[in-house]
């Protein structure tokens, strides 16, 4: 017994969280210690689940997995987030607060570990808080590791991302572009309405590569280091050249009604400029054919206010609560197209900018649904880079 | 108008060589093709096109190497290129700035898929160019 003890504590002593702990402490740790195997593909772990063990994996390998879903509706799907080898642990979720694990943790080989008592590891911290304090430290240090992991498995998967889907892509879009320049030969009426139709699908999932990628490099930083002074009139004409295309194919008109005047204001212009075409399109996708889409635009005291309004189906109230989310698309919008990031891009745009987009349904005398309103509100007072740093002189 | 113009298109891509070869040899031009950066050299050793067009991402040697290595031989000096990539001009731009330390000097950048006609419109204005 004594000399299982002393072994336990070696192979602690070896460790990522523990070697940092004196022998004393190492002997009286691994007292509440024992060894398991886990054969391949068990799961050990469980997201969510109440963490009461700290595993240090001896030999093998354990997997570290994330539970993601993408919108409500979808089928949630694990994806590996780190591997733990020998001389690492898992489970440090047993020392935090919550007690619950971050993450599901499965072996991906006959794995033999040595498992710690977190509660009683817990007690024995609480009364040595020097093993504690380096204990706590360690695990400080992993967290750190796991998040900074995680931060460059993004920006990779961006970067593959990118270009692993649209390289392809381009290649399809070269060929459709090239058959129906009638380089390939002559099309028929048929083949030409069909190949029209793919090349409407490719630069829809075009797009969409390009906002899965845009929405997860948007961080609010980064927009905030682009502001800078503009005419908001402007940028409002640009993204009314944007969607004129769209609108003229179902001869939507696009009113406007600026103000008498537009003032200079500071934000990004090119993300500003993507807020308003965003919610333009949308009133085009869902307006219906030879309707009318208003844009508004007044200044209030504290804001700059535009205003988009369609005369479209509206927004399922149930659904009203969540268009700005992730990947959501209401439950009334059918076959159109869109991967349901247009809203949360624009979203996420407005809080970098502290403004604000707000929703709500448009009902006639009866109450019936007659469209949806998007109102976006831009504070006045907001500072170009340059600024702030003036404001930090002395 | 131009007598056999002769272009030297460069792409990793066999799907997007043949798409674009579909589209040039509509028209009287001498066409050659590289696969990398690397063979792209080594033609353009053998002859001097009146246009090179040339993808970015490529393995061995990427677009940018290129342009790098040809805009600091004076042999090349009059070449005319034309980027043709699915990478964003401004992010390309700054690559190679950063890299260089110098503005790319090229004189066409299309984002694929380039559309048939401003393809042939571009080839058309660059081989104006050097005259």
């Amino acid at each position: 017994m004594t000399t299982s003890h002393d072994v336990i504590a070696e192979r602690l002593g070896k460790s990522e969280v523990f070697q940092s702990l004196p022998e004393e402490n190492l002997l009286e740790i691994a007292a509440f210690c024992q060894e398991d195997v886990y054969q391949d593909g068990q799961v050990i772990f469980i997201e969510g689940e109440p963490a009461d063990r700290i595993l240090v994996v001896e030999r093998g390998k354990l997997a570290i997995e994330k539970k993601i879903q993408l919108g409500r509706h979808s089928t949630p799907r694990n994806a590996t987030i780190a591997y733990v080898n020998p001389d690492q642990i898992a489970g440090f979720s047993t020392l935090t607060k919550s007690q619950t694990h971050s993450a599901s943790v499965i072996a991906v080989e006959p794995t033999r570990v040595c498992v710690i008592d977190g509660v009683k590891l817990r007690e024995y911290l609480s009364r040595h808080p020097e093993a504690g304090f380096e204990v706590l430290t360690a695990i400080t240090s992993l967290v750190r590791g796991r998040y900074q992991s995680a931060t460059n498995t993004l920006t990779y998967f961006l970067s593959i991302v990118s270009h692993e889907l649209r390289t392809p892509l381009a290649a399809v879009e070269n060929y459709l572009q090239t058959i129906l320049g009638g380089f390939a030969g002559e099309l028929n009426k048929k083949q030409e309405r069909m190949l029209n139709r793919c090349v409407v699908r490719v630069t829809d999932l075009s797009a969409l590569i390009s906002d899965v990628v845009d929405l997860a490099r948007m961080r609010p930083e980064q927009i905030q280091a682009d502001f800078e002074w503009f005419d908001p009139g402007e940028v409002g004409r640009e993204s009314i050249e944007d969607t004129r295309l769209a609108a003229a194919e179902k001869n939507i008109q696009i009113r406007i009604q600026p103000p008498a005047e537009f003032k200079p204001i500071v934000g990004s212009r090119r993300r500003m400029r993507q807020v308003f075409t965003n919610l333009l399109n949308n009133a085009i996708k869902f307006g219906p054919e030879d309707s009318i889409v208003f844009f508004r635009a007044w200044y209030e005291e504290e804001h700059l206010i535009f205003l988009v309004e369609d005369s479209g189906p509206g927004i399922p109230p149930e659904d009203i609560d969540y268009i700005f989310t992730d990947f959501f698309r209401a439950s009334n919008v059918g076959d159109s197209p869109g991967a349901g990031l247009g809203l949360s891009i624009a979203k996420k745009i407005m809080d970098a900018h502290n403004g604000n987009i707000l929703v709500e349904n448009l009902t006639g005398k009866n109450g019936a649904i007659t469209g949806s309103r998007f109102t976006v509100q831009i504070p006045l007072n907001l500072s170009t880079p340059e600024m702030r740093r003036r404001e930090w002189l002395p | 108008m131009h007598e056999n113009l002769s272009i030297l298109i460069v792409d990793d891509d066999p799907d997007i060589l043949d798409g674009i070869l579909m589209i040039l040899e509509s028209q009287d031009y001498h066409l050659r093709t590289a696969r990398d950066g690397v063979q792209c050299l080594d033609l353009l050793k053998e002859e001097i096109p009146d246009l090179l067009i040339l993808d970015l991402l490529m393995p061995r040697m990427d677009g940018w190497g290129v342009i790098r290595k040809v805009r600091n031989d004076s042999r090349f000096g009059k070449m005319p290129i034309m980027v043709l990539t699915t990478v964003i001009e401004d992010a390309s731009r700054r690559r190679y700035e950063l890299e260089t330390g110098q503005a790319m000097d090229i004189q066409a950048y299309i984002e694929k898929p380039a559309k048939p006609a401003e393809l042939l419109e571009m080839v058309e204005r660059l081989s104006q160019w050097k005259k």
